[in-house]
């Protein structure tokens, strides 16, 4: 989640919202898709277990695909708004949409939840960004450029 | 540019290669301060071919294991390789594979649908308002919620089927391009009528029917959309 200039992967910022979207809602729609074939297979009596996972995955997985494709692509849009904004690429960009993104969905439970939602979903954004930075760090260490021998002596000698 | 040369033994070819080097240092080719005399030296080519092509910079006189024997390559482009499957230029936006079309596609119908059943809630919340006689002088709050309600209640609605339809017809779509090794009108309008057929399976054949024929339509009017893009086929741009 953590971005970088040299990201060829990526497209530039006002067509990635639409990416977003639909990574997003193809994530959780596939994932969804196994989670409640599982549930609904195993929650159906015997004899109707095809049918119970079916219905529930018609029922269910769309809405968990929409749950995380709004969420994804809401994340992108605060994403290359505060980018545009901040005109600079850190961590903080992420942590700020992630604040944004958890007050925009608790838009309708008043002041209180809306501030508790974003307040938490800027800090799991916050641990994200921080494990990548850790983790990030901890490969360049391991592939840090060694410094030539200046005088070393003969081997033998 | 120690890199480039690479292990120490190399300096003496180094050292031959820039004609009047008086330092100790190995030379560095990029570096016009100590490379300019020498190309001007020479026979004045100035021009970026010539010097590309000229003696200093040959790439057999450099480290074989720096792989300079090749053309070259002015930026790594392994990220960006585009699809390989031919006629996916569809004029609009560059597409790297599969995952590119489905996140494109299926993001672009999604949020089309949720606009879609978002503005058709709006709607019925409007005329809730107007027909329902006790709500027609509650507090302006009241009056939101009731559209926020109804916008909520189909946006998503219409969202998520457009986009396991957006999904679907992406999906079917790479697979028949996969198979078949060209991508064009006759897969799109394939896929279009199979994922119709797959999103109305349930409902039986009738139903089956109609959406898979919607969406045949559907799947035409974007190849229609794309040709349009596209230009005339004699290869003139339309937009440019």
């Amino acid at each position: 989640m953590s971005s970088s200039e040299s990201d060829h992967s990526r497209d530039p910022c006002p067509i990635v919202i639409l990416n977003d979207f639909g990574g997003a809602f193809s994530m959780g729609a596939i994932g969804g898709c196994l989670w409640h074939g599982v549930k609904g297979f195993r929650n159906s009596p015997y004899g109707e277990r095809r049918l119970g996972a079916i219905s529930a995955i018609k029922a269910r997985a769309p809405v968990i695909g929409g749950n995380f494709g709004v969420w994804g692509g809401l994340f992108s849009f605060y994403d290359c708004s505060i980018k545009s904004i901040r005109k600079r690429e850190d961590a903080w960009n992420a942590i700020m949409a992630g604040f944004c993104v958890g007050g925009s969905l608790a838009i309708r439970g008043g002041p209180k939840h809306i501030l508790i939602s974003a307040i938490s979903c800027g800090c799991v954004l916050g641990v994200f960004e921080g494990v990548g930075m850790m983790l990030s760090r901890y490969m360049a260490w391991a592939n840090k450029p060694a410094a030539y021998p200046t005088d070393v002596a003969p081997l033998g000698a | 540019m120690s890199w480039l040369f690479g292990a120490p033994p190399k300096k003496e070819e180094a050292k031959e290669v820039v004609l009047d080097d008086n330092s100790g240092v190995v030379p560095s080719i990029q570096d016009p301060t100590s490379n300019s005399n020498s190309i001007n030296n020479n026979n004045n080519s100035q021009d970026v071919s010539s010097i590309l092509q000229s003696q200093y910079l040959d790439p057999a006189s450099l480290h074989p294991l720096a792989g300079l024997d090749k053309e070259i390559e002015y930026l790594d482009l392994d990220d960006e390789k585009l699809n390989t499957v031919s006629g996916t230029s569809n004029g609009i936006l560059p597409s790297r594979g599969w995952t590119d079309d489905l996140c494109y596609g299926s993001g672009a119908v999604y949020v089309l649908g949720l606009t879609t059943g978002g503005l058709k809630g709006f709607n019925e919340g409007l005329k809730q308002i107007a027909n329902n006689q006790r709500l027609e002088y509650q507090p302006f709050k009241l009056k939101l919620n009731t559209i926020l309600n109804h916008v909520t209640k189909h946006g998503p609605q219409w969202g998520n089927s457009a986009g396991v339809l957006g999904i679907y017809y992406n999906g079917i779509d790479s697979m028949l391009d996969a198979c078949r090794g060209v991508h064009d009108d006759y897969n799109s309008l394939a896929s279009g009528f199979l994922s119709g057929l797959i999103f109305k399976c349930t409902k039986g054949p009738k139903a089956m029917g109609y959406s898979s024929v919607l969406m045949t339509l559907a799947a035409g009017t974007w190849c229609g959309f794309k040709r349009y893009v596209n230009g005339p086929p004699d290869g003139s741009e339309r937009f440019q």
